[in-house]
């Protein structure tokens, strides 16, 4: 009692205002931001992002090795692989070609995948053997929207003979790329509607796929020699 | 000092209730209550103006969506789903005339105010629209700028904006009485139509 009447007057109103609950709380508010700010960098607060990642479900282990460059074919790549996550690496542009309107498991390996911007910027980039093919910032510097695509599968990508850059088809999209670097946002695996024109796909119907007698992958990934450069990139 | 304080909160949490209050009692909106537009030449956008919008603006991750405001339907985009019993899918019939339509009625109810003064002022400074400002960048626009003021899509827009629709007076003008585009804005309006 008696150390306490002796800081009595103005220096206890000093001493009161640095240690009472004002203090403590002006304190836990400037160790509490940081904190938050961390906590939104690290995980999407957005609702409608975290639902849409949520949609996608579990990485299918028996169709594709999960969480690799081969995974989740036809479904939209930049919803996780974006600024707002969860996948570390962010993609300006990603998706899946597939050689007709309706099977899942008929995927276009090796197709050159064509993207012209605004500024007359070319840049052609290849499928993987699951039909898979992404851009990153770094292979696309300064990406424009609108952009035009086409995609081109050729008999025998890289061969050296006659007629191994021959095209066995050659698809070009009617409209433009506004703004999604997710081609499955719009191009929804194997639904055609009012809203989706459906899968990217190579030609328009099973039969014609059958016709064509296109090269299909045995599996994936594998071993087999492959072409990872389009004809215009090869030195 | 404690009395003090427990004023001042509650004075706060007062201020919010009253808010909320007041939110909450606003009034129902009038059913019956019209506002009647002045709208641009509906047979001029048809021919010359909507090929041009479906293409730059409808595809499907921009304005081709259910969810915008200024929402387009075209072959190429987002597709009319009351009409034809749903069958119209995304890439394969043409545009239909009711998608037009559509696509009219969405641009010109984005402002209806401000399309009537603009009507009502013979096009004159068109960029006052919401819809020219974001498609130039005046105004945020998440797709970036859509047009420039150079390029021949805005200047056949508003040359369209421009056909008098209303006299000085503000009797309306029969359509079929209506001026047409100029040679220079119909070229502009096909080069533009061929975008991208």
């Amino acid at each position: 009692m008696q150390k306490r009447s002796s800081t009595a007057g103005a220096p206890l109103s000093k001493a009161r205002a640095l240690s009472l609950p004002g203090a403590r709380r002006l304190c836990a508010v400037l160790c509490g931001l940081p904190f938050l700010a961390t906590l939104a960098v690290s995980c999407s607060l957005d609702p409608v992002h975290r639902a849409g990642v949520k949609n996608l479900g579990t990485e299918q282990s028996n169709l594709y090795p999960p969480e690799s460059e081969y995974h989740r074919p036809g479904e939209p790549c930049a919803l996780c692989h974006s600024a707002a996550g969860p996948a570390n690496s962010d993609y300006v542009l990603a998706g899946t070609v597939f050689w007709g309107p309706d099977k899942y498991e008929r995927r276009v390996d090796q197709a050159y995948v064509r993207i012209v911007g605004p500024e007359k910027t070319k840049k052609c980039f290849v499928t993987n053997c699951n039909g898979n093919f992404y851009v990153t910032s770094e292979e696309y510097k300064n990406i424009k929207f609108p952009l035009l695509v086409s995609v081109e599968r050729v008999n025998k990508p890289g061969g050296k003979g006659a007629d191994d850059e021959k095209s066995i088809k050659v698809r070009r999209m009617s409209s433009h790329i506004g703004r999604d670097a997710s081609c499955a946002t719009c191009h929804i695996l194997g639904l055609r509607d009012f809203g989706s024109p459906g899968q990217i796909r190579m030609f328009d119907t099973e039969g014609e796929v059958d016709a064509a007698k296109v090269p299909l992958a045995s599996s994936c990934p594998n071993d087999l020699p492959r072409e990872t450069l389009c004809p215009e990139d090869r030195l | 000092m404690k009395a003090l304080r427990v004023a001042f909160f509650a004075s706060i949490v007062g201020s919010f209730v009253a808010f909320a209050a007041a939110l909450s009692c606003a009034s129902s909106p009038d059913e019956n209550r019209l506002t009647q537009a002045i709208v641009p030449d509906y047979d001029t956008y048809v021919a010359t103006v909507d090929t041009y919008l479906t293409r730059r603006c409808g595809s499907l991750d921009c304005h081709g969506q259910a969810g915008r405001a200024y929402r387009i339907y075209s072959r190429e985009g987002f597709r009319l789903y009351t009409i034809q019993d749903g069958a119209l899918v995304s890439g394969q019939q043409p545009t239909a005339p009711e998608e037009q339509r559509a696509n009219f009625q969405a641009l010109v109810a984005l402002e209806p105010e401000e399309m009537t003064r603009l009507m009502a002022r013979q096009g004159e400074n068109p960029n006052l629209l919401l819809f020219l400002r974001k498609s130039l960048k005046l105004e945020r626009h998440k797709g970036g700028p859509a047009m420039a003021e150079d390029d021949p899509g805005y200047r056949c827009v508003v040359a369209w904006l421009s056909i008098p629709v209303v006299k000085g007076d503000g009797t309306p003008i029969p359509p079929k009485d209506r001026a047409k585009l100029s040679a220079s804005a119909q070229r502009n309006c096909t080069e533009a139509a061929s975008f991208p």
